[in-house]
């Protein structure tokens, strides 16, 4: 938080669309990371806050192709490119984080965009017209994990004539439809390869290398798993679900290896340190959390470590595909994506929810509503159900992930409450 | 094995391939939901969720008769209402198609890799095999429908085009083809042209032609627009005809959760200017994120045109539909000038 207090105090204030595209802010806010004076939860934060302001800085000042993202988008292709990834609903976080989210927001209701839609596109629509995002010169996007992104990203593509493709993620995952996903992948890269500049030879084999990379930080990333269910206070939650961006953007970057292998030698070295405590002399009750969190506030993480309880393992923030076959870059990244538990039937859902429940012994499950986010509320009732047949009490908290005015507090504490005393 | 024939298929997306359920044998319907038993669903589908989803389902748990259930892939709604049916409604055969949103040649590939596995299961189910002769058959009987419904609606207004666009999505095609037109209509109005998803005829429809509008075009997903089909779909061999099938519903009118919006405007404009309608009602049920994100596009597009628009919502029951007659009114006024 000193970081993000330093950044806010120096550049806040002046924040426009010409001091985004300078080099002094991007070059300040690493300088600041750098710093002796930023003293970060995890060493490996640095490595992911480094990263990121390193491809930010890239991205506005546009020197290499910009390619919009949305989530389950395989950084991998990106990456083998050389081109700059940028995720817009990752960006849409920051600006929560930091506090600006609520200009934008009035800007995209100035437009038309209905505040039932879903506050991370209201976001990206605001701060893309006000220009505080990058120009793409491509939008890739998947038809998981929900619908907004690629009707959401298809307005930038409209209005500025951005061209943009969309990856069609089958419903069941047969032999069939992994090879029509593929072949879709293979034309994307296509795409990429001639915006990098790159001969396809060349695209190619860096691909490979890339999934190479990209196998190397899955299993830093199922070792700090495994540290997690061992020692489950470690690692927080509210600190875990941040590490998102890092799996949905970093996978293929050397970066991504840095951050687990750092994270995990750090867990183990507290671990080693004593450093998994209790709440009062008893263990605390383990919560899963289910959906993404308040940006702009740690307040229900703070509240249930105050009241016994902690977050340990987030539905999100999970390795979900087995190692990839370089040698078949296509197949190995089709089959990947259409193994997200979010892409076919609730039943694919729940029963990953299921296998979390069990391997982190856990007491208790809270899926947080994100107003407009149908592809997780729609399975809500499912995963009750599931959850009450295995004993475990269920919690649907109602909130807004990016939209702090809409924050009600004492609503949310009194459901925590409620929650907590039936565990 | 399972006899189709008065086996009913429910359907509930504008984009489900009714030519091979004829062709399997079933009578197929569209469901149109329990718009008055709306809260019963608050058990099974968060209440920020498609109304007309909600509504489907509250009718499926009221449904004891032996039926098939049909779902598109075609929106976060559609999946999870599939879901929800699946464990709640007890259906013979339940089956949902994977719908592209591009149109170009791996969304082609992929409809008709969904059209194959469809026709697939239901020939396990039934024990039947699907010819090109029943194919074709079925071809030329949605043909028929569709030749139909555009002599019948003729000159009609909003209202009772979309009632009969409903009958001809619920009724089997032999008895639709048996109605006759009542009267010759001499409807009188603004003429606008109604866009959206899925609308309660009775309900905000009705309330803007209350106000002296002539619906003179309904591009709704219960209204005209699966209606309008663009070339015809021919073969030699069954899966000659199942392709061009599948090239046939890639190319129709589009709603809006396709990807190619241009597409979709310009089809729009074209629609307003060929029924020589003087503005536009964008109006959708709540919750409808394809419709939500795609208002601002098609207002900025309309609005480069010189067309003007009106935004209305509906929540499916529209009992509160009356709140918006003094914008539907300042709206009509604006027109008269």
């Amino acid at each position: 938080m000193e970081l993000l207090e330093s950044l806010k105090d120096r550049f806040l204030d002046r924040l426009s669309p010409g001091l985004m595209r300078s080099a002094l802010l991007w070059q300040s806010a690493e300088g600041l990371v750098r710093s002796p004076l930023n003293r970060p939860g995890w060493k490996a934060d640095n490595v992911s806050l480094l990263y990121f302001l390193r491809y930010s800085r890239l991205a506005f000042q546009q020197k290499k192709p910009v390619i919009w993202a949305s989530l389950l988008f395989p950084s991998e292709l990106i990456h083998a490119g050389g081109l700059i990834p940028f995720y817009p609903e990752m960006a849409a976080a920051v600006i929560s984080r930091l506090g600006l989210a609520s200009r934008f927001l009035e800007k995209a209701a100035e437009e038309g965009l209905s505040s039932d839609a879903c506050s991370f596109h209201r976001v990206i629509w605001g701060s893309y017209s006000e220009g505080f995002m990058p120009e793409p010169q491509l939008i890739a996007t998947v038809n998981y994990l929900c619908d907004s992104a690629p009707l959401s990203f298809l307005r930038v593509s409209v209005l500025d004539n951005i061209p943009c493709r969309i990856l069609e993620v089958p419903f069941e995952e047969n032999e069939e439809s992994i090879i029509n996903l593929a072949s879709q992948i293979e034309e994307l890269a296509i795409l990429l390869a001639k915006l990098s500049g790159k001969r396809w030879e060349d695209y190619l084999k860096d691909l490979r290398e890339t999934l190479v990379l990209s196998n190397r930080a899955r299993e830093h990333l199922l070792e700090v798993e495994n540290m997690r269910r061992n020692f489950p206070y470690l690692l927080d939650g509210k600190d875990a679900l941040g590490h998102l961006s890092v799996l949905a953007s970093m996978f293929g970057h050397p970066s991504a290896i840095e951050f687990y292998k750092k994270l995990a030698k750090e867990m183990k070295e507290r671990a080693n340190e004593g450093g998994c405590t209790l709440s009062q002399g008893k263990p605390y009750r383990h919560i899963l959390w289910m959906h993404l969190k308040p940006y702009y506030s740690d307040s229900i993480f703070t509240y249930l470590k105050e009241h016994g309880a902690r977050v340990v393992c987030e539905e999100y923030n999970r390795c979900y595909w087995e190692e990839m076959d370089p040698s078949r870059p296509f197949i190995s990244l089709a089959q990947k994506l259409a193994s997200h538990f979010g892409i076919g039937p609730s039943e694919k859902r729940t029963n990953n929810i299921l296998r979390l429940v069990k391997d982190h012994r856990i007491d208790g499950a809270i899926h947080f509503n994100h107003w407009g986010c149908r592809q997780s509320t729609g399975s809500t009732l499912q995963i009750k159900q599931a959850l009450k047949e295995e004993g475990i009490p269920f919690l649907s908290l109602e909130g807004e992930c990016i939209d702090e005015r809409e924050y009600q507090e004492g609503q949310i504490r009194t459901r925590l409450e409620a929650f907590l005393e039936s565990l | 094995m399972v006899d189709p024939s008065g086996f009913e298929a429910f359907w509930f997306c504008a984009y489900t391939p009714l030519e091979i359920l004829d062709a399997a044998g079933f009578t197929p319907r569209r469901l149109l939901g329990d718009k008055d038993g709306l809260e019963e669903a608050d058990s099974y589908l968060h209440p920020a969720f498609c109304p007309y989803v909600r509504a489907c389902l509250v009718e499926g748990l009221k449904n004891p008769t032996a039926h098939a259930a049909i779902f598109v892939n075609a929106c976060d709604g559609m999946r999870r209402l599939h879901d929800a049916w699946k464990r709640l409604c007890g259906s013979d055969f339940i089956h949902l198609l994977d719908f592209p949103r591009r149109n170009d040649i791996h969304g082609l590939r992929t409809f008709q890799q969904s059209l194959s596995l469809l026709i697939d299961e239901l020939e396990k189910f039934t024990g039947k095999r699907i010819t090109l002769e029943d194919l074709r058959n079925a071809v030329n009987l949605r043909k028929e429908v569709r030749r139909h419904f555009h002599d019948l609606s003729q000159g009609s207004p909003g209202s009772e085009r979309l009632k009969l666009a409903q009958k001809a999505q619920q009724l089997d095609p032999e008895e639709f083809l048996k109605l006759r037109a009542e009267k010759p209509w001499q409807a009188e109005g603004i003429p606008l042209v109604i866009t959206g998803n899925l609308l309660n005829p009775s309900g905000l429809v009705a309330l803007v032609e209350e106000h002296g509008v002539l619906l003179v075009g309904s591009d709704l997903c219960n209204g005209e627009r699966p209606f309008m089909v663009e070339g015809e779909a021919t073969g030699d061999t069954r899966e000659e005809l199942i392709s061009s099938l599948a090239e046939q519903y890639l190319r129709r009118r589009h709603c809006a959760r396709m990807s190619d919006a241009k597409r979709r405007h310009n089809q729009l404009l074209h629609l307003i200017r060929e029924r020589e309608a003087r503005g536009v009602i964008y109006a959708s049920l709540k919750f409808c994120d394809s419709y939500i994100y795609d208002y601002p596009l098609a207002e900025k597009f309309l609005g480069n045109e010189g067309i003007p628009l009106l935004r209305l919502e509906s929540d499916y029951q529209d009992g509160h539909a009356g709140q918006l007659s003094t914008r539907i009114e300042a709206f009509v006024e604006m027109l008269r000038g």
